[in-house]
């Protein structure tokens, strides 16, 4: 038994030591490198001064993620309701064919497509002028905070749709017609029983695109207006200008909390929530 | 709960058409069983009446209320799901007071009318249990008193005990019988066992490929059964063609011939079939008289097969093999003398433009017996 024992651990060794060597090591020495001076002794200095530089930034980033995860999940239930639930199924397959074009579509190329799109003399505002809706004077650049929002709501919506309308379409279709000869209407078989049932999978999506936003630094670079910008920026500009990997840590370190903030706040409710139907 | 009334229905998938020109009424308080081989479009046929499948002919009215193309939550007709369809993240009582909340009735009501429910269906103690830590049996009464809760007009079984073992099948079986009896509802039920048809409904619809062969009561479909296909599928397994080549074989005499007597209803381009309840086997081949009211004939004993009241033997006869019930085991090859009485067969002339056809329905029939 003991042998045995031993035997299986050496087998798991190899993939262990890669976690450790290429994982772990990397992550532990940012944090550490983000509490500890030279020396080696602990401090918050580093931190203290990212907050003292960048607060601003650290609010700003936590409300655009926040804002971009609303709008997120709004649109991407919407749009997966529409097409697991809607009569019209050719209408419906050139949604699903359409919403899943983002996916294939790198951030610096979203970015970059986004703002020849939505600056002041942008395709969007072209359009508009053109079509004599607009004159060239009332146009305004959506670049800056909006075209962030945008820009990372355009990108992440087709993931976090694939991952609702996939567990919406493995639902039992009987569970859904027995709602329907009850009485229950679309919208109420929606919010009564489609989401209750796939709100696990909607957390999964939505966390995973908090940590996507968090870390994407295109965006922010190439929409964004300069100042405030998103944590992701400055994290770059603290080690390419300054070589200051300290205070980079220590904002990846405050990002790394907030991204843990929502992932307990998911785990939380979804954990009340089978407490409440248990 | 009123009655209900499908003229000429035709209904399919996009282009492909699954029922033909079907035309029933289920009286009000009545329970009609729709029984038939898998594929036939039992389904289908609920899923209409429900509105989840379109219906591209004919008329569906429930009372005088034309309900043909109301949008299935308008239809007050609910549904009983052979795989429950309860949700997961709901309790017992809030799966079953449903379709009162979706109707905005008050919360004391709600509360009375799912009290009074899980007692009726003998679940009264588990009104807080989680559905998903429910037995199979208790779920499908669930499923049972949530379609009921709303008072439907019509409530449509789809094969509700297809998921049980088979104790609890029976019980669930009288329980829905007995609450129909005592709730008066209106409904179509779906099996494909014919005996649970038999002892449920009031009358029975037996569908094939997306017609009804027979609508009747249960001793109706069973004792004189109009077409070979219900007669195949009401139990009469057994099945000889009568040729003219057969005719004149019984015609000659000849001792040493397969047939030995023919009741005198059969006659030549003929097929009969019947139960194997209703062959008398005999071990004495010599004692044959020439009865013109039974047919009987000679074989062998293949094999024979234990059934508890009685074993079911197989008796190769010339080219075709007939099920016969007999008291005791016997070995194989014993020669036998079988006969049946005229009163037990079903014989139907054979079209010779439709025989092909005919066959074809028959392999298929019998071949899902057997599954
Ligand atoms: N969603 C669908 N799309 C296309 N064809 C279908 C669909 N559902 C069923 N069919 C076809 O319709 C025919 C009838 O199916 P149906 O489900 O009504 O049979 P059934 O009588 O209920 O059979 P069973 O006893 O196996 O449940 C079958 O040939 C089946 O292939
Ligand atoms: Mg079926």
């Amino acid at each position: 038994m003991q042998n045995k024992t031993t035997h299986s651990l050496w087998l798991v060794a190899p993939a262990a030591i890669m976690v450790a060597i290429f994982f772990l090591y990397p992550l532990f020495f940012s944090l550490y490198s983000a509490v500890t001076l030279e020396d080696g002794s602990l401090t918050l200095a580093h931190l203290t001064k990212a907050f003292s530089l960048y607060s601003n930034d650290i609010l700003f980033t936590i409300a655009i993620v926040l804002a971009s995860v609303v709008v997120l999940a709004i649109l991407s239930i919407t749009i997966s309701a529409m097409i697991v639930l809607s009569p019209f199924k050719s209408l419906v397959s050139l949604l699903g064919l359409l919403y899943r074009l983002p996916l294939f579509i790198p951030f610096i190329v979203t970015a970059q497509m986004m703002r020849t799109f939505l600056a002041k003399n942008g395709l969007m505002n072209n359009a508009f002028v053109a079509s004599g809706m607009m004159t060239p004077m009332d146009t305004i650049s959506f670049l800056g905070w909006t075209g962030i929002i945008i820009t990372f709501v355009w990108k992440q919506l087709a993931f976090s749709t694939l991952l609702l309308s996939g567990a919406m379409a493995a639902l039992d279709q009987n569970q859904i017609r027995a709602a329907q000869n009850l009485g229950a209407s679309r919208v109420r078989i929606l919010f009564h029983i489609m989401l209750p049932q796939v709100f696990p999978t909607l957390g999964v999506a939505l966390v995973l695109s908090t940590v996507t936003m968090m870390s994407v630094l295109s965006v922010p670079l190439m929409i964004g207006t300069g100042t405030p910008t998103m944590m992701s920026a400055d994290m770059a500009f603290r080690v390419n200008s300054y070589g200051d990997y300290n205070v980079a840590n220590a904002l990846g370190l405050v990002s790394y909390l907030i991204c843990s903030g929502l992932a307990w706040f998911y785990l939380r409710q979804s954990l009340k929530d089978k407490g409440a139907t248990a | 709960m009123t009655r209900l009334n499908i003229e000429n229905l035709n209904a399919g998938y996009g282009n492909k058409q699954i029922l033909n020109d079907i035309s029933l009424t289920v009286e009000q308080g009545e329970m009609i069983a729709l029984l038939g081989p898998s594929g036939c479009g039992k389904t289908t046929l609920l899923n209409a009446l429900c509105g989840f499948v379109p219906v591209s002919g004919g008329k569906i009215k429930v009372g005088n209320r034309d309900i043909t193309t109301l949008p299935a939550e308008n239809r007050n007709i609910t549904m009983v799901f052979q795989s429950y369809a309860l949700w997961p993240h709901m309790t017992v009582a809030q799966n079953v007071g449903y379709g009162l909340k979706v109707q905005k009735v008050a919360r004391e009501e709600i509360e009375e009318r799912v009290h009074e429910l899980l007692s009726i269906v003998r679940l009264a103690g588990l009104a807080n249990d989680k559905v998903t830590t429910l037995s199979g049996g208790q779920r499908q009464r669930v499923a049972l008193a949530r379609a009921l809760a709303i008072r439907p007009d019509v409530l449509v079984l789809d094969e509700p005990l297809s998921n049980l073992d088979a104790k609890v099948r029976l019980n669930v079986r009288h329980e829905i019988k007995a609450l129909q009896k005592q709730l008066g509802f209106t409904s179509l039920i779906v099996t494909h066992d014919q005996e649970e048809a038999l002892v449920m409904a009031d009358r029975i619809a037996v569908l094939n490929k997306g017609q009804i062969e027979q609508l009747g009561r249960p001793e109706e479909i069973y004792q004189s059964p109009k077409t070979p296909f219900v007669a195949n599928f009401m139990g009469a397994e057994n099945q000889i063609v009568w040729t003219p080549e057969l005719e004149s074989s019984i015609l000659t005499g000849n001792s040493e011939a397969l047939f030995v007597s023919r009741p005198t209803n059969l006659t030549a381009n003929q097929q009969v079939f019947f139960r194997s309840e209703n062959v008398t086997l005999i071990t004495n081949t010599s004692r044959f008289d020439n009865d013109n009211s039974v047919l009987s004939l000679r074989g062998h004993v293949m094999q024979s097969a234990f059934f508890g009241n009685n074993y079911r033997i197989s008796v190769q006869c010339g080219e075709h093999i007939i099920q016969a019930d007999h008291t005791c085991d016997l070995p194989a090859n014993t020669p036998v003398l079988l006969s049946v009485p005229a009163h037990a067969l079903h014989v139907y002339d054979i079209e010779t433009s439709f025989k092909s056809n005919a066959y074809a329905t028959i392999q298929t029939s019998t071949s899902f017996q057997t599954i």
